[in-house]
C-alpha cells in the first residue's frame, strides 16, 4: 500500500535521513524502532509531505505521491498522526473531528453530514472519553485524551494508510494500554498501519513487522517476532 | 600619530578591513574628483552633489539599523527632520554659529533615538516597524502643530551657514559637505568593523545566542538607534543649510521611503551602497522629468527583460517561464505607461514602489552585492596571524572564582516551570561541584531543554531558584549569567550565518574589551591592543576545536558539523566556568561524533564544568562523570554513567520500555 | 454633559471603524504571522471606489450606497489578494520578513499614488446614504451616518466571528492559526487560506472605507494614519482577540474624539501614536492577547 524508496531528507543543512527504503503492505502493521533521534519521525514527516525530500521516492497505493504539498497527500488517503499530537487546542474536540474529515467536505459543509456522520459516531464509540467531551476545548483535555483525539482526528480521513508518530508519547501507563489497545482493534478493522514507538517492545507486539533505524538509515528489518528474538535488537532496544 | 596607529592597525582587521583597504585608491581618486568638480558643473548640479552628500550620510547611520541590527526603521524621515529643525530653529531664534548646530542636532536626534530604541526590549521586526512608523508620525503632527518653535506649516527659512564671518556660497558649502561625508563614512566604518558593528550584526543573527553571549541585545539595539539617529540629526541639520528653507512636509513618509528604496538599492552593509542608492534616488526624479530619456529606459528595461528571459532559457531550459510572468507584466506596464504619460513626475511613487518590490525580490543585496557576487571568499594570507603555524597547547581561562567559593558550583533547587498548565520541569533539584561533567539524558519532552533555558536565564522560573557560584541567578537577565561565566550551546543552531567564523568567536570575547566607542572610533592604544589580543584569542580557541583554518568562512557556509564546534569554540570564549551543551551530537555523522568526543574530552581535561544533554549514549557513556535521567520534569535516577544504565527505571522510562504498561516511571 | 455624551458617542463611531481595520490586521496575522502595512491603502481604496460609484468623481452616480457596498467588497478582496501574491506568498517563501515588511509598504505606496493620479490630490466630500440632520439621543446630536456606522461594523465583525466559528473554512483557518503544520495534514491547503484571509482583511478594510467616508472626508491619503491607529487598535487588544480589537477600537476612538475637543485637532491623531508606543513598550501581547512561548 505504501512504498519507501531510497527517501533522503533532513533540515536545512542537516541530512537525517540517507536513503530509507520499506514496504508498508495493505492491511498491515508495520513499526519504525529505533533509538531517540535515529530519524523515525523525520521519515514520517517526509513521507506526508510536512517537511521535502530531497531524493527517493513515496508511492501510495501505486501513485506517486513524492513531495507534493502535506494537503495533497491527505487528499491522496494517507493520514498522520504526528509526533507531539498537534491537535487543535482552540477548537472543540468535534471541530477537530471535523477538520480530520476536512478532505471529505465540500465548502461551507460544517456539520458532519451524510458519509461522514457514520464516521464521526465510529470514532466516538471507539474513543467514549471523546463522546463525553465533545464540546470542550481540545487544549483543555488531558495528555491521554488529546492522543486519543489526534489518533481519531486522523482516522476521520478514512485512511487508506495511517501514519502513528510516538503513540504512547508521555502518557500514563494506564492510558499507554489503552493505546494499544485501539491500535490493536484497529488492526483488526484492517486499517493499514506504520506505526513508530520508541519503545520497542510495545510497538513489536502489535506489529506484524518491523524496521529498526539508527543515524537515519535502516539496520534492521524483519517480522515482529524475529526482530523479537533478536539479539541486537534486545540489547539495544529492549533493555534486556 | 594616528596615522602611525592606523598602519600598524590595518594589519588584522579582517575581512571588511581588506576590502577597504583594496579600495583606499578608489576612495582617494574619489575623493580627488569630487574635489575638482565644482569647477566643471554649473550651481544646479553642485547642489544636488550636496544633496547626494547629505543622504549618503543619512544612510551611512540608517545602515547601522537597517543593515547590520537588520530592524525596519520608517522613523527616518523624522529624524532626519527633527535634526533639520533643530538646526533651524537654532541659527535662527539664538543665533547659533553654524558648526555649532550640527553637534546640537545630533544630541537632540540621538535622544529621540535612544526613546524610540526603548520599546525594543519587547518588541522586533514588524512591531518595532510600526514603532517607528508610529514615531515618524507624531514627529511630523508635532513640528506642524508646535508652531511658537516651528512656525508651522509656513516653515523656517534660513541664512546662508556662516563659517567665522563668511557665509558660505554653494560651491564652499560643498566642500564642507564633501569633508562632513568622508569623516563620517571614515568614523562610521570604524565603527562598523569594531566589537560594535560585530555586536549589531550578531543582534540580526540571532538575539538568543548574542544574549547567551553576554551581549545584551537591549543594549546594543538602543546604541545602535541612537548613533543612527544622531548621523540622521547630523545629515538633516546640512540639509536645512543646503536648501536656507524647512517646512514640515518635507519630511514625510514619502522621504522615509526614500531612504529606505536608497539603501537597499545600493545595498547594505557597506559603505559604497549608500553612496550609490543617494545618488540613485537624487537623480531618478531628473530621469523622471525627461519624459524622453525615461522612455528610453523603458524600451532599455523590456528589452533587457526580453533578452535575460531567451538567455536563460536558452541556457537552462524553458521550464522556468513562470518565474518570469511578474517581470514580464512589469516590463510591459512600464512600455505603456511611458508611452502613455506625458508627465512621470507625479508617478515618482509609483516607480519607488515598484522598485522596491523589484530590489526586495530580484536584487536582495543591493547593487554592491551584486557587483560583488561571484569574487572569492577573502583568503587566510589576509589574516597574518593565521601564519603562526603550530600552536602552543591551549590553555582554556577560567574565572578561576570556582576554585575559591566553597560549596557547589551550580545548585538547582526545586524548580518549577510551568508554561500555562504543563509543568516542563517539576520540583527538580540537582547540584553540580566545580569540573565536574554531568550527562542529561531522558526522553523528548522530559524537560532537558527547559532545564537549559531555565539556568540562562532565558525562563524565569515558576518557583525554586538557580544559584550559580553561590550566587543566585534564577531571574536575572541572559546577559548578567553569562558574564559570570555560564555559557550554552544551542540545540537549534544560533549562530550569526552572516559573520565569519572568527568574528562568531569574538563575539564571545565581548566581554574581554574595556576601550569604550571613542578609543574604538580613535584607534586608541588600548582599543589596538584589546582588539589585537581577542582575534590572538579567538584564533587559539578555534585551533582548539580544530576551525583554525575556516576563520574568514561565513559561519553559515560551514559543514553542519563544523557549525556544532564553532557554537562550542564560541561558548568557550566566554571563558566560562560552566558550559551547557544542548545536543552537540546532533545529526552528526559518526566521524563527526569521533571529533566532537575528542573535543569534549579536551575541554574535560582542562577542568571545566560540565552539562551535556545528548541522545547518543556513547557520547554521554565516555565524558560523563554523573549521568541524571529526566522524565516528565523530574529527576528519575543519578549516579555514576553504568550505574543509571542499568537502573530498572531508567530502561523502562528511557532506553526502551520493556511492557508497554510499564514505561512513563510515575 | 451632552458634549461629553457626543464625544463618546462620536468615538464610539469611529473606534468600531478602528476595530473593524484591526480585524483585517488580526486575519492576516492569524493565518500566516505577517501584516499589511498598507492596510489604510485598502481603506482609501474602498472608499474611493465606492465614491466612484456613487458619487460624481467619475462622471458617477453609477449605483447607490447600498448596491455600491458588495461590489466595493469585491473589489476590496481582489486587492487583498494581489498584495498576497505579489508582496507576501514571495516573502513567505525564501521566509524574509524584512521582504514582507518592505514589499507590503511599497505595494502601499503604489496604490497610493496611483489612486492620487486617478482622483487626485484632494479630499472630497462622500455623499451620505443618511439624512444628515443629527437625532437627538442622551441630550446629544449624533449624525445617522454615525450610528450607521456602528451598526454596520458591529455586523461585519459579527458576520466574521460567525463565519470563523461555523463554517468549514472559519475552522480551516482557526487549524491554520493554531499549526499550519498539523493544519496541511488535515488535508488544508495552507496557502489558499493564507490568501484568503488576505483577502477578507482587505475585504474588511474597504469596508471600513465606505463606512467612515460619508463621516469624514474622502481622498488619496486618508489611509495611511486609519491604517496605523487601527494597528495601534489591533496591539491593544492583542492579535488574537476579536474581543479586545472592539475594546481597543473603543478606548482609541473616544480618547481621540475628546483630545480633538479639548487640546486641538491637529493632535488629536496623537494619543492613539502614543497608546501604541507605550502598548508595545509595556505589554506587546497587549490586554487580551495571550503570550506565546519561545522556543530556543
Amino acid at each position: 500500500m505504501l512504498e519507501i524508496e531510497g527517501l533522503e531528507a533532513g533540515y536545512g543543512p542537516v541530512r537525517v535521513l540517507h536513503g530509507i527504503s520499506l514496504k508498508v503492505p495493505k492491511g498491515r502493521v508495520v513499526t519504525l524502532i529505533g533509538a531517540n533521534g535515529a530519524g523515525k519521525s523525520t521519515t514520517l514527516r517526509a513521507v506526508s509531505g510536512m517537511i521535502q525530500p530531497t531524493a527517493g521516492q513515496v508511492r501510495l497505493a501505486g501513485k506517486n505521491i513524492t513531495g507534493l504539498p502535506a494537503h495533497r497527500v491527505a487528499q491522496a488517503g494517507l493520514a498522520h498522526s504526528p509526533e507531539g499530537r498537534r491537535i487543535f487546542p482552540n477548537q472543540s474536540v468535534r471541530d477537530n473531528l471535523i477538520l480530520g474529515a476536512y478532505t471529505r467536505l465540500t465548502f461551507g459543509h460544517s456539520r458532519p453530514r451524510g458519509d461522514i456522520s457514520g464516521d464521526f459516531e465510529r470514532a466516538l464509540d471507539l474513543f467514549p472519553r471523546l463522546r463525553e467531551r465533545q464540546y470542550q476545548l481540545a487544549g483543555t483535555l488531558s495528555g491521554g485524551e488529546q492522543q486519543m483525539l489526534a489518533m481519531a482526528r486522523a482516522l476521520m480521513l478514512n485512511p487508506d494508510v495511517l501514519l502513528l508518530d510516538e503513540p504512547s508519547l508521555g502518557l500514563a501507563p494506564v492510558l499507554v494500554e489503552e493505546v494499544f489497545h485501539i491500535i490493536r482493534r484497529l488492526k483488526s478493522e484492517g486499517i493499514t498501519m506504520l506505526l513508530v514507538e520508541q519503545f520497542a517492545h510495545a510497538a513489536l507486539a502489535v506489529a506484524d513487522y518491523g524496521f529498526v533505524m539508527e543515524n537515519g538509515r535502516i539496520v534492521l528489518e524483519g517480522s515482529a517476532t524475529e526482530l523479537q528474538r533478536d539479539e541486537q535488537v534486545k540489547s539495544a532496544y529492549l533493555g534486556h | 600619530m594616528g596615522c602611525l596607529v592606523a598602519r600598524r592597525f590595518k594589519s588584522f582587521e579582517g575581512v571588511r578591513r581588506v576590502k577597504f583597504r583594496g579600495s583606499w585608491l578608489w576612495w582617494g581618486m574619489a575623493l580627488l574628483g569630487l574635489a575638482l568638480l565644482p569647477r566643471e558643473i554649473n550651481e544646479y548640479y553642485i547642489h544636488q552633489g550636496v544633496l547626494i552628500a547629505i543622504y549618503a550620510i543619512l544612510l551611512f547611520g540608517l545602515d547601522v539599523v537597517v543593515g547590520y541590527t537588520g530592524e525596519v526603521s520608517l522613523a527616518h524621515g523624522a529624524l532626519f527632520g527633527i535634526g533639520a529643525y533643530t538646526a533651524g530653529i537654532l541659527s535662527t531664534k539664538t543665533a547659533w554659529p553654524f558648526l555649532a548646530t550640527l553637534p546640537a542636532s545630533m544630541a537632540v536626534t540621538a535622544f529621540f533615538g535612544g526613546v524610540l530604541a526603548l520599546p525594543a526590549l519587547r518588541v522586533r521586526g514588524p512591531y518595532l516597524a510600526m514603532v517607528t512608523l508610529a514615531f515618524g508620525t507624531i514627529a511630523q503632527i508635532l513640528i506642524n502643530e508646535m508652531d511658537f518653535l516651528t512656525n508651522g506649516p509656513l516653515g523656517i527659512s534660513l541664512q546662508k551657514p556662516d563659517l567665522w564671518g563668511h557665509a558660505l556660497e554653494e560651491s564652499e558649502y560643498y566642500y564642507v559637505v564633501l569633508a562632513i561625508f568622508f569623516l563620517t563614512g571614515f568614523l562610521i566604518h570604524r565603527l562598523l568593523i569594531s566589537r560594535f558593528g560585530r555586536a549589531f550584526e550578531a543582534l540580526h543573527g540571532s538575539p538568543v545566542a548574542a544574549d547567551c553571549m553576554g551581549v545584551s541585545v537591549y543594549r546594543y539595539k538602543v546604541l545602535a538607534f541612537v548613533v543612527s539617529a544622531a548621523i540622521a540629526g547630523l545629515a538633516g541639520s546640512l540639509f536645512s543649510f543646503n536648501e536656507l528653507f524647512i517646512a514640515p512636509n518635507s519630511f514625510n513618509f514619502e522621504l522615509t521611503i526614500t531612504f529606505l528604496l536608497a539603501l537597499i538599492m545600493g545595498g547594505r552593509k557597506s559603505r559604497l551602497g549608500p553612496v550609490l542608492g543617494a545618488a540613485i534616488v537624487v537623480l531618478l526624479p531628473n530621469i523622471l522629468d525627461d519624459i524622453q530619456l525615461f522612455r528610453w529606459l523603458a524600451h532599455g528595461v523590456m528589452l533587457g527583460v526580453l533578452g535575460l528571459f531567451l538567455w536563460r532559457g536558452w541556457k537552462q531550459g524553458w521550464n522556468h517561464w513562470k518565474s518570469w510572468i511578474i517581470p514580464g507584466i512589469g516590463a510591459l506596464a512600464l512600455e505603456i505607461s511611458s508611452h502613455r504619460l506625458q508627465d512621470m513626475t507625479d508617478w515618482r511613487l509609483t516607480i519607488f514602489g515598484a522598485l522596491i518590490l523589484f530590489v526586495v525580490y530580484y536584487l536582495q543585496n543591493g547593487i554592491v552585492g551584486w557587483l560583488r557576487q561571484g569574487k572569492p571568499a577573502v583568503t587566510e594570507a589576509d589574516f597574518p596571524l593565521s601564519g603562526e603555524g603550530a600552536v602552543q597547547p591551549v590553555e582554556l581561562e577560567r574565572r578561576s572564582v570556582a576554585q575559591t567559593t566553597p560549596g557547589p558550583l551550580l545548585q538547582v533547587s526545586h524548580v518549577v516551570m510551568s508554561f500555562g498548565g504543563l509543568r516542563a520541569l517539576n520540583d527538580l533539584s540537582c547540584e553540580l561541584a566545580p569540573g565536574q561533567i554531568l550527562g542529561l539524558i531522558g526522553p523528548n519532552g522530559s524537560g532537558k531543554s527547559t532545564l537549559m533555558n531555565v539556568l540562562t536565564g532565558l525562563y524565569v522560573p515558576t518557583s525554586g531558584e538557580v544559584r550559580f557560584k553561590g550566587q543566585r541567578i534564577s531571574g536575572k537577565s541572559p546577559t548578567r549569567i553569562a558574564l559570570r561565566g555560564l555559557a550554552r550551546t544551542f540545540q537549534n543552531l544560533q549562530l550569526f550565518g552572516d559573520m565569519t567564523v572568527l568574528e562568531n568567536v569574538l563575539i564571545g570575547l565581548n566581554h574581554r574589551y574595556r576601550s569604550g566607542m571613542t578609543e574604538t572610533l580613535l584607534h586608541l592604544p588600548r582599543f589596538v591592543r584589546e582588539e589585537k589580543a581577542a582575534r590572538a584569542r579567538a584564533r587559539v580557541l578555534l585551533d582548539f576545536v580544530g576551525l583554525a583554518g575556516e576563520a574568514s568562512r561565513e559561519a553559515r557556509h560551514l559543514p553542519y558539523g563544523q557549525q556544532r564546534l564553532l557554537e562550542i569554540a564560541r561558548a568557550l570564549a566566554l571563558d566560562p566556568d560552566l558550559l551547557l551543551l544542548d545536543e552537540p551530537a546532533a545529526g552528526l555523522t559518526s566521524a563527526e561524533i569521533e571529533r566532537l568526543i575528542a573535543v569534549l574530552h579536551k575541554i574535560k581535561g582542562q577542568g571545566l564544568a560540565l552539562i551535556l544533554i545528548e541522545h547518543h549514549m556513547d557520547v554521554v557513556m565516555s565524558v560523563s562523570d554523573q549521568v541524571m535521567v529526566l522524565d516528565s520534569g523530574r529527576c528519575i535516577a543519578s549516579g555514576l554513567p553504568h550505574e543509571v544504565r542499568h537502573d530498572a527505571a531508567v530502561i523502562k522510562a528511557y532506553l526502551g520500555g520493556g511492557e508497554e504498561a510499564q514505561h512513563a516511571g510515575n | 454633559m451632552n458634549i461629553l455624551t457626543q464625544l463618546v458617542l462620536s468615538g464610539m463611531a469611529l473606534g468600531m471603524i478602528y476595530a473593524v481595520i484591526a480585524f483585517g490586521y488580526q486575519s492576516t496575522f492569524a493565518t500566516s504571522g505577517t501584516l499589511n502595512f498598507g492596510q489604510g491603502e485598502a481603506l482609501m481604496l474602498g472608499a474611493m471606489t465606492g465614491l466612484s460609484l456613487t458619487g460624481e468623481i467619475m462622471g458617477g452616480p453609477y449605483l447607490n450606497y447600498w448596491l455600491m457596498v458588495p461590489v466595493v467588497l469585491v473589489i476590496g478582496s481582489l486587492q487583498g489578494l494581489v498584495v498576497e501574491f505579489l508582496a507576501v506568498r514571495p516573502a513567505l517563501r525564501i521566509h524574509s520578513e524584512f521582504g514582507w515588511i518592505m514589499s507590503t509598504i511599497a505595494l502601499g505606496i503604489i496604490f497610493r499614488n496611483v489612486a492620487e493620479n486617478v482622483w487626485g490630490r484632494d479630499d472630497v466630500p462622500f455623499p451620505s446614504p443618511l439624512p444628515t440632520t443629527p437625532v437627538h439621543i442622551l441630550g446629544a446630536n449624533i449624525l445617522p451616518m454615525e450610528l450607521g456606522v456602528m451598526v454596520g461594523a458591529l455586523l461585519l465583525m459579527g458576520l466574521m466571528e460567525l463565519f470563523n466559528r461555523r463554517t468549514l473554512y472559519g475552522k480551516a483557518v482557526v487549524a491554520t492559526s493554531s499549526d499550519r503544520g498539523a493544519a496541511g495534514l488535515m488535508g488544508i491547503d495552507t496557502r489558499a487560506v493564507i490568501a484568503f484571509s488576505y483577502a477578507l482583511s482587505s475585504l474588511t478594510a474597504a469596508f471600513a472605507g465606505v463606512l467612515i467616508a460619508p463621516i469624514t472626508l474622502t481622498g488619496a491619503s486618508m489611509g495611511s494614519v486609519l491604517g496605523l491607529k487601527a494597528f495601534a487598535v489591533a496591539i491593544i487588544g492583542g492579535l488574537t482577540s476579536g474581543m479586545g480589537a472592539v475594546v481597543g477600537g473603543l478606548i482609541l476612538g473616544i480618547a481621540e474624539t475628546t483630545t480633538g475637543f479639548y487640546f486641538s485637532t491637529g493632535y488629536k491623531d496623537v494619543p492613539g501614536l502614543i497608546l501604541l508606543l507605550l502598548i508595545l513598550a509595556w505589554k506587546p501581547n497587549g490586554l487580551f492577547g495571550r503570550a506565546a512561548v519561545q522556543k530556543f
